[in-house]
């Protein structure tokens, strides 16, 4: 099944390949599903962007509530180390091509909280980051200039190569694996299995091994039923 | 994938189950988490699970000159950021033992009501889209933000205006700000009806939110519920009057209870609360332009300033409930401990707790955001 | 039934220390022993049932922790803050209190938050788990011998920020005047291990250079 769809991605004979390739961005940037994720305090300005005043449906964007469904990962201010656990989490379960928005000074450089024992600093070193959109916090006019920005460059893509930040997920997994093991310990693991889909993909490079993958691979243990129970 | 990753979860005996809300859900507020157990659609027990916003604020603060400590003290309740600056400059000057200038309490007042008619229309609709209404969600927003406008004209800032100092308020009020403001409360109260019509006499909202989470008053009261939570339970209660800081003591105004205690009790709280802020707020506009005067009390070199050996308790009435700061000073240039006591954290964790037991699963939302609980100030 | 002066009520307590800082404040200082009656007695004979707040204050200097008990009257429309010093222990052996949730149910989330923050147990609270740091391995972060900078200059990977713009502008002569790292290395702190101990040499040599504008008090 795998080297099937490896070379249909590679054999490419159409001839009208580079229209529908053209088509196909620009359908993907006219309709984006953004994840419904209020993961700081920027979240305050996305009610005014998604509503009435700023109206962020006229650019085809639309909260959505699952991750499986939604194209657009908003970082919306500081990621606690709790928080990036469950960013991680839900950024891997996206379908591809997602995107990802770092919103506020905090996602750039840990913002006003740099010296906090409790947030990550810098997102771009835990999964890549399309746009950042700086400001404490932004106003909504400017959450729409980056969103704008991201539409130019998914429609772009082809030409510029600046839409697809997610691929390079898979390209370099060992480099975001080593930060997020580096903050979480060794036995970090997710229930996604990234070099399986870099596989599936076409997406593998060199850089998609090294050594923190083989200590993935080390502490890697199937995911048993959890024990859960309420005191 | 791999499908070897994966095993099927052997059930017990036990009928009940565990589903999680949050943190990544749109029927929790903000970045919250909640873990329930359900026999059938039925919530056995609940329990919260906080920290995804958790910053570690009171080291922070710790950490930072006294006036540095300004810029960061909004961001630990966003819908409703005034009080955290106006508790924790008072707090400030009660250890100095300066006082704000009469005309820097009236405009700090000004703030705090439109901060909770601000915090109010955001909740509004926030408790109307847990129930699938959305319209008013729209509409409370949008009107939110004429509010958040007029903070822009006079402050800078849309959300964190970072307006009080201690010793008094940055700037003077631009000109003409008070007939601006008495447009835009001239505006929403002629969205009254509106509102009343879509909203608070709506059959269908009404229906979902009467008898919906439903607290008595010896249970608030054991729980140290407070704010307008307090009030739908039928205990006039309200830091405003009974323990007066700037210049509440010189305004009329009603604190408007209810005494069912449910969700409907606790929004037609909120709703009468908004009228009677801008009763406020219009007494303001009446007696501000009569009272001349400074809006600072000098205070020494900010960077090297030394504030006094002491401590203080400084509350205010948020629109969530009683908001307090201790602060503790040891005589040197930066605090030597802070803790903010956020009224969330009573009605986040175990009232809302408390309250899920017993609720069928679609109301666990409706209940949070009644209680409007805001999680940044759990966790702090 | 007659209204007991609070002062009356609270002179019970043995060791106790009352201060009154204004109408709606009374400070009351008892030892760590008496402070269950009091608050029990404030409960029970002064209508004082809401827990505002539970405070904890490392006083290092000390080697003791205060615990502050805000509890507020709806009828007295006053608010009591009831301090006490306990030991404040060591790795081996932290420190311990009891818990007042038999009095009031909000201790509950007050005393879970000191656990986690402080690394004091209470005993008889029904829930001494970690909450707000479930994914938080070190010391109690609160703690004031527990240097947040330093921890997240060791976790984090900091680079300089040399964009070309900013180079223009310093080969003109502009650019960053003191760079941000100096100001937090101001003077010869750099063996100091906390960051109190520095904050004080900096504000000690800021004192000296601005002597003419000191704040009288």
């Amino acid at each position: 099944m795998k080297k099937e769809l490896k070379i249909i991605q590679k054999e490419r004979t159409n001839p009208l390949a580079h229209v529908f390739d053209d088509f196909i961005s620009f359908c993907q940037s006219k309709s984006l599903f953004m994840l419904h994720y209020c993961t700081g305090c920027g979240a305050i300005e996305l009610p005014p962007a998604m509503t009435s005043r700023f109206d962020m449906e006229r650019l085809g964007i639309q909260p959505m509530v699952t991750p499986r469904q939604a194209d657009i990962l908003l970082i919306t201010g500081y990621v606690s180390i709790k928080t990036l656990k469950r960013v991680i989490l839900t950024y891997e379960q996206m379908q591809s091509p997602k995107y990802v928005i770092g919103i506020c000074s905090c996602t750039v450089n840990g913002g006003m909280y740099w010296q906090s024992y409790a947030t990550a600093k810098k997102l771009n070193e835990y999964m890549p980051v399309d746009v950042y959109i700086a400001g404490c916090m932004p106003r909504p006019e400017a959450v729409m200039e980056g969103l704008q920005r991201l539409k130019d460059n998914i429609r772009n893509d082809k030409k510029e190569h600046k839409g697809s930040a997610w691929k390079d997920y898979f390209n370099r997994y060992d480099y975001y694996l080593g930060n997020q093991q580096a903050l979480f310990g060794d036995d970090w693991q997710t229930p996604t299995d990234i070099i399986a889909e870099a596989k599936l993909y076409d997406l593998e490079t060199e850089e998609t091994y090294g050594k923190h993958t083989k200590l993935l691979e080390k502490h890697q243990t199937p995911l048993l039923p959890q024990e859960m129970r309420i005191k | 994938m791999r499908p070897e990753n994966y095993q099927a979860v052997k059930l017990g005996q036990s009928n009940e189950y565990e589903i999680f809300i949050g943190p990544n859900h749109p029927g929790i507020e903000g970045n919250y988490a909640f873990r329930l157990m359900l026999d059938g659609d039925i919530v056995v027990s609940g329990k919260a699970d906080a920290g995804y916003l958790h910053r570690g604020f009171e080291k922070l603060m710790e950490g930072r000159l006294w006036i540095q400590n300004l810029a960061i003290v909004p961001r630990i309740c966003v819908p409703d950021p005034a009080p955290m600056e106006v508790a924790y400059s008072m707090a400030v000057e009660e250890i100095m033992g300066i006082e704000a200038p009469i005309r820097a309490q009236w405009i700090r007042t000004m703030q705090l009501e439109l901060s909770r008619v601000a915090a109010h229309l955001f909740t509004f609709g926030g408790h109307a889209a847990t129930t699938g209404m959305y319209t008013p969600m729209f509409w409370g927003v949008a009107d939110r933000d004429l509010v958040l406008d007029l903070f822009e004209d006079f402050t800078g800032g849309r959300v964190y205006s970072i307006y009080n100092i201690p010793g008094g308020v940055r700037r003077e009020l631009p000109p003409e700000f008070l007939q601006k403001l008495s447009n835009l409360l001239d505006y929403l109260e002629s969205r009254q009806n509106d509102y009343d019509n879509l909203l608070f006499t709506n059959q269908v909202f009404v229906d979902r939110a009467k008898g919906c989470g439903a607290l008595t008053q010896e249970q608030a009261l054991e729980l140290s519920v407070t704010g307008p939570n307090l009030r739908a339970c039928g205990l006039a209660y309200d830091v405003r009057r009974d323990d007066p800081y700037l210049v509440y003591d010189e305004l009329e105004f009603d604190i408007p209870i209810q005494t069912a205690g449910d969700a409907y009790a606790r929004i037609l709280v909120r709703r009468d609360e908004l009228f009677q802020s801008i009763r406020i707020l219009r007494q303001i506009i009446e007696r501000l332009p009569s009272i001349k005067g400074k809006i600072r009390t000098p205070i020494p070199n900010p960077l090297s300033w030394n504030v006094r050996k002491g401590e203080a308790y400084a509350r205010v009435e948020s629109s969530k409930g009683e908001l307090a700061y201790y602060v503790v000073s040891d005589g040197g240039d930066k605090p030597y401990r802070v803790h903010v006591r956020g009224p969330s954290s009573m009605h986040a964790v175990q009232t809302l707790e408390f309250l899920a037991k017993g609720a069928r699963l679609e109301d666990v939302a409706q209940i949070m955001f009644s209680l409007d609980a805001c999680p940044p100030e759990v966790d702090r | 039934m007659n209204k007991v002066p609070i002062d009356e009520i609270l002179n019970k307590v043995n060791g106790i220390k009352i201060t009154h800082k204004r109408k709606t404040r009374i400070r009351v200082d008892v030892d760590a022993d008496s402070l269950p009656t009091l608050l029990e007695l404030i409960k029970g004979r002064a209508s004082y049932i809401h827990l505002s707040a539970i405070t904890c204050v490392d006083w290092i200097a000390d080697n003791q922790f205060e615990l502050v008990y805000h509890v507020w009257s709806y009828e007295e429309k006053c608010l009591i803050s009831a301090h006490t010093r306990i030991d404040r222990g060591s790795e081996s052996n932290p420190a311990k209190y009891v818990s007042v949730y038999d009095l009031f149910k909000p201790a509950d989330f007050f005393e879970r938050d000191i656990f986690e923050m402080y690394g004091v147990t209470f005993i008889g609270s029904p829930r001494m788990e970690k909450f707000i740091l479930t994914e938080w391995n070190g010391v109690p972060p609160m703690l004031k011998d527990f240097d947040a900078e330093a921890y997240v200059q060791e976790t984090f990977k900091w680079t300089d920020y040399n964009p070309d713009w900013l180079q223009e502008l310093t080969d003109q002569g502009g650019g960053i005047a003191v760079k941000p790292e100096d100001i937090r290395t101001a003077g010869n702190t750099h063996n100091m291990s906390t960051h109190r101990e520095r904050d004080k040499a900096k504000a000690a040599a800021v004192k000296a250079n601005e002597k003419m504008q000191g704040w009288k008090q």
